[in-house]
């Protein structure tokens, strides 16, 4: 967890400092170049540099209304912002990391740029050799044309001075800021275009749109491509492609086309940079006779996060997180279960207790490599997943609650399963449990989803960010984090020697186990139910009651193999008919309008309209499915001396609800770095002023001392501009 | 195509832009190689012009609109107007074409026409005054300057930027490639135009909206 509320307040207390001593203030953004269209700065993501690092800076331009200025191929007329540096020697500047541009229209043509406050995020290599103590100087002359429709041509010089230290300094609130923008910047296509010549038209077809996209456009680097104004009719369905104008100065440097595809999915604004391949004809047709003079490739965005942790900081994350979400409600009685099996072998065989701890790790990392594989995948198909997806989706919700149910009615011994399946059964005594163990580890793994630990929000939003190989490194800390106890009991003889001798007891207390897992039943029904209402409950119950009669049908239909045969045929029927009545039964999304009860529901508009009406803000990203957000829910959130904090002090209060999967909140939590929930949001009562983040434990002190922040009521920090 | 007047082929454009604004815009717009569209315009001594009485000649249209800082970049040192005289006297005909409404930036009446011209010295052979933007839509003149030359038989030979450098910075015209001068060198010399069409830069031409 990031220590957000120490360094803000610290910066915000440096901050009340420097209006009365100005010499003191920490400078991250540089003065201000303005004119009546434009106020232009550049801020730095760092307070102080160090040597060899890489940071990022952006030219801020808020723009007055009804001017813009203009993206990278400024469409039918206009100039993009350039920028030269004049940095210390051996120091470098990145490229500008454009933003996807709007279409401005100025009838009967079309511009390619900006309106509003516009952040052109880059990075800033310091030099190895960069002397702590001495000062880094930034300095750069940038240029840019305005227009509403008239054209104005303005440049300004920004420059910043930033102390080089052994260590950098964050400036947390420039630096989420950028990594606000560098967020939403359009992400690298999960597919290649292709262009190709249809009866003198280009068509670019777009394999891999994903299904319900629509309002698109595309944006191409180049001028010399494309009719910027005509209309770009689409042809959505199996071949999604879109019928593009040739422009009169049409051109192809090289048979790869680049740009920015722009378009709506269920609603959402999208944006993602495109590689198409053109065809020969079109090549032929359009072979340049010059060289291209605008860069070819749209950047591929520089990673969100990861500025504040390292790739070592993050392992670390992980493995405290998952040592720790070993002690939180989902996993205990999995977890019990795997010491009551060591206690029974404990006093029988070392090597073999050894293992079965080794076996349950395998379990854990082979489960949590699935699940990250997944996470990776669907990420990189452009959808917005994180920790905890798979509970998204009620089917799944309900097969989890099947198993707890076989599970529990295992422990009680209603049926054996023997070794094949979980090895909780016999498995126990067996010497054959060795699959037992390794399903064990999986079971953990499944049940532990639901919740997050502290340390591991940061860890997985990191990793979420990063390539693959290092999102799995993550992953892969996470996985021993959370094995590690067991593994550590299995091979500490002297504890296990500490468990009373096998006897009576053990039967007793594993029978007892079974309610847990009948309550992990109880509360997945439940979520199932927030999912998808009474439908929901009635497909959960069935799937229950038809699990436990197939299981019984194996079990009455021992013996001969005919009887056997039978027995597994018509259970697999039920198993599959009850499947079939799950998946029609159970609809994401069916409920969840329902449920938002007297709490408005949240969206970025409505929180920028409260900020701007001067409101405290406090935004609860939280799902039915997470224990954690509703154990917060429980010993804070719900609380009376809360709930009268928040009314004095008129904070309004939006849930964001991700029961069901929802892109808009997915990019919400990613631009906070986070993969999952629970996070918690508190927007100061300023237009526009960043949210402050809570810790994924919530205490009624902290809430309430954030709410004040928030209202400006502290008076520490009341000052802040 | 050619059973029809150019006349009635852009009143056929013009109705056909009506329904659908962007897709005409972008098809009709004047094309290298084929004939230039025709024009008619009152130009500043309120004589009116067609594009029939230049047949023969060498003409050069040039879209401007002189508060443009693309345009001021090109006139403020003096570029423009050496490129004008210098295309006198190769006998070209220099068209200066205004197409900014009434009540949009660059509008200017017949008497402010003549005194900018005045003022800067220019030498075009006419001023051409479109604030219905009909002509400017014929050509799809995009920006402010958006260059075009018409050879003698009345063929579109370029259309594009006046040079290689898009950008308002007044360093940028040293060593810029000037596009015109080398179509109209390849024209005389009987060469193909070997950059026949480039984007233009500038500012955005103000159309009248279609009435």
């Amino acid at each position: 967890m990031r220590l957000y509320f120490g360094k803000r307040f610290l910066r915000g207390a440096a901050l009340a400092l420097g209006l009365f001593a100005p010499g003191l203030a920490l400078a991250a953004e540089s003065a201000a170049v303005t004119s009546p269209r434009v106020n232009a700065t550049l801020l730095s993501s760092r307070d102080a540099v160090a040597p060899g690092e890489r940071f990022k800076v952006a030219l801020v331009q808020k723009l007055a209304p009804q001017w813009h200025t203009y993206w990278l191929n400024p469409g039918d007329s206009g100039e993009p912002t350039q920028i030269k540096w004049d940095l210390p020697v051996g120091a470098s500047a990145g490229e500008i990391q454009w933003p996807a541009p709007k279409a401005i229209r100025v009838e009967p043509l079309v511009n390619f740029g900006f309106e509003g406050t516009l952040l052109l995020p880059l990075e800033i290599t310091v030099p190895a050799d960069a002397k702590p103590g001495e000062t880094f100087a930034l300095k750069a002359e940038a240029t840019w044309l305005v227009c509403e429709k008239i054209c104005i041509p303005e440049e300004g010089s920004f420059s910043l001075d930033l102390p080089i230290a052994a260590a950098s300094t964050a400036d947390e609130v420039a630096e989420a800021r950028i990594d606000a923008a560098i967020a939403s910047l359009p992400q690298p296509a999960a597919f290649r275009g292709k262009l190709r010549d249809d009866a003198g038209k280009l068509v670019l077809d777009l394999p891999g749109l994903p299904a319900g996209a629509a309002d698109l456009r595309f944006f191409p680097v180049s001028d010399t491509l494309i009719e910027h104004a005509a209309e770009q009719p689409f042809a959505a369905g199996d071949k999604p492609a879109l019928t593009l104008i040739r422009s009169s100065a049409f051109k192809l440097a090289k048979p790869e086309v680049s740009g920015v595809l722009t378009f709506t999915e269920n609603g959402l604004p999208t944006a993602i940079t495109l590689l198409a391949d053109a065809d020969s004809a079109l090549m032929a047709a359009g072979g340049a006779t010059e060289s291209e003079t605008r860069p070819a490739v749209v950047r591929i965005p520089m990673p969100v996060e990861g500025a504040d942790l390292t790739l070592w900081a993050a392992l670390a994350f992980a493995l405290a997180g998952g040592l720790i979400l070993n002690l939180m409600p989902c996993v205990l009685p999995v977890l019990f279960i795997k010491a009551l099996g060591f206690a029974q072998l404990a006093h029988r065989s070392r090597s073999e207790v050894r293992e079965q701890g080794l076996l349950f790790m395998g379990g854990v990392l082979v489960t949590f490599m699935v699940l990250a594989g997944a996470v990776i995948a669907l990420g990189a198909l452009g959808s917005s997943v994180g920790w905890g997806f798979q509970l998204q989706s009620p089917p799944l919700v309900i097969a989890f609650a099947v198993v707890m149910v076989l599970i529990g009615l295992n422990l009680l011994g209603a049926f054996e399963i023997g070794t094949s399946v979980t090895g909780l059964g016999d498995g126990l005594a067996s010497r054959g449990g060795r699959l037992g163990a390794f399903m064990t580890g999986v079971l953990a793994v499944v049940v532990a989803t639901p919740c997050t630990a502290p340390f591991m929000g940061a860890a997985m939003g990191y990793a979420v960010t990063q390539p693959p190989a290092v999102a799995l490194s993550v992953f892969m800390a996470l996985a021993l984090g959370f094995a590690l106890p067991v593994v550590a009991l299995s091979f500490a003889p002297g504890l296990l020697r500490l468990l009373p001798k096998p006897g009576r007891w053990m039967l007793v207390l594993k029978q007892a186990f079974a309610f847990p897992m009948f309550a992990t039943a109880i509360w997945l029904i439940w979520v199932a139910s927030v999912q998808s209402g009474p439908q929901g409950v009635l497909a959960a119950l069935v799937a229950v009651l038809a699990a436990g009669f197939a299981v019984w049908l194996v079990g009455v239909t021992r013996g001969s193999f005919l009887r056997r045969a039978f027995g597994s045929v018509l259970a697999a029927l039920v198993v599959l008919g009850a499947g079939w009545f799950t998946v029609q039964n159970a609809i994401p999304g069916a409920a969840t309008e329902a449920r938002a009860g007297d709490i408005e529901a949240w969206s970025p508009e409505r929180v920028a309209t409260l900020q701007a009406q001067g409101k405290p803000v406090f935004v609860n990203f939280t799902a039915a499915w997470c224990i954690t957000c509703i154990a917060n829910e429980r010993v804070a959130l719900s609380r009376q001396e809360v709930k009268d904090a928040f009314a004095r002090l008129g904070v309004v209060y939006l849930k964001a609800d991700w029961t069901n999967r929802d892109s808009r909140i997915a990019k919400a939590l990613a631009e906070q770095g986070r993969a999952g929930v629970p996070l918690y949001l508190f927007y100061p009562a300023r237009k526009e002023a960043q949210a402050e983040i809570l810790p994924q434990l919530l205490t009624v002190d902290e809430l309430i001392a954030a709410a004040e922040r928030a209202a400006g009521r502290n008076a520490k920090t009341a000052a802040l501009p | 195509m050619q059973s029809l007047t150019r006349q009635t082929f852009i009143a056929g454009l013009t109705l056909a832009g009506l329904a659908f604004p962007a897709a005409a815009f972008a098809q009709g717009a004047a094309k290298v190689g084929a004939p230039a569209p025709a024009f008619q315009a009152v130009d500043v001594e309120g004589k009116t012009r067609n594009l029939q009485e230049f047949a023969g000649k060498t003409v050069i249209l040039e879209w401007t609109n002189h508060d443009c800082p693309y345009v001021r970049k090109h006139y403020n040192s003096a570029t423009m107007q050496n490129l004008q005289k210098d295309m006198a006297k190769e006998g070209v005909v220099w068209l200066s074409v205004i197409s900014s409404p009434q009540g949009e930036q660059g509008h200017v009446d017949a008497a402010r026409a003549k005194e900018l011209t005045v003022q800067r010295n220019a030498a075009p052979a006419g001023i051409l005054l479109d604030p219905k933007s009909v002509m400017a839509r014929a050509y799809g003149a995009q920006t402010t300057p958006h260059m075009y030359i018409i050879d003698p038989k009345g063929t579109l030979a370029y259309m594009g930027a006046i040079d290689d450098k898009p950008t308002s910075a007044a360093s940028s015209l040293e060593g810029a490639k000037s596009y015109v001068r080398q179509a109209v060198a390849e024209l005389k010399a009987g060469k193909p135009v070997s950059e026949a069409s480039t984007k233009a830069y500038g500012c955005v031409v103000k159309y009248a909206p279609l009435s």
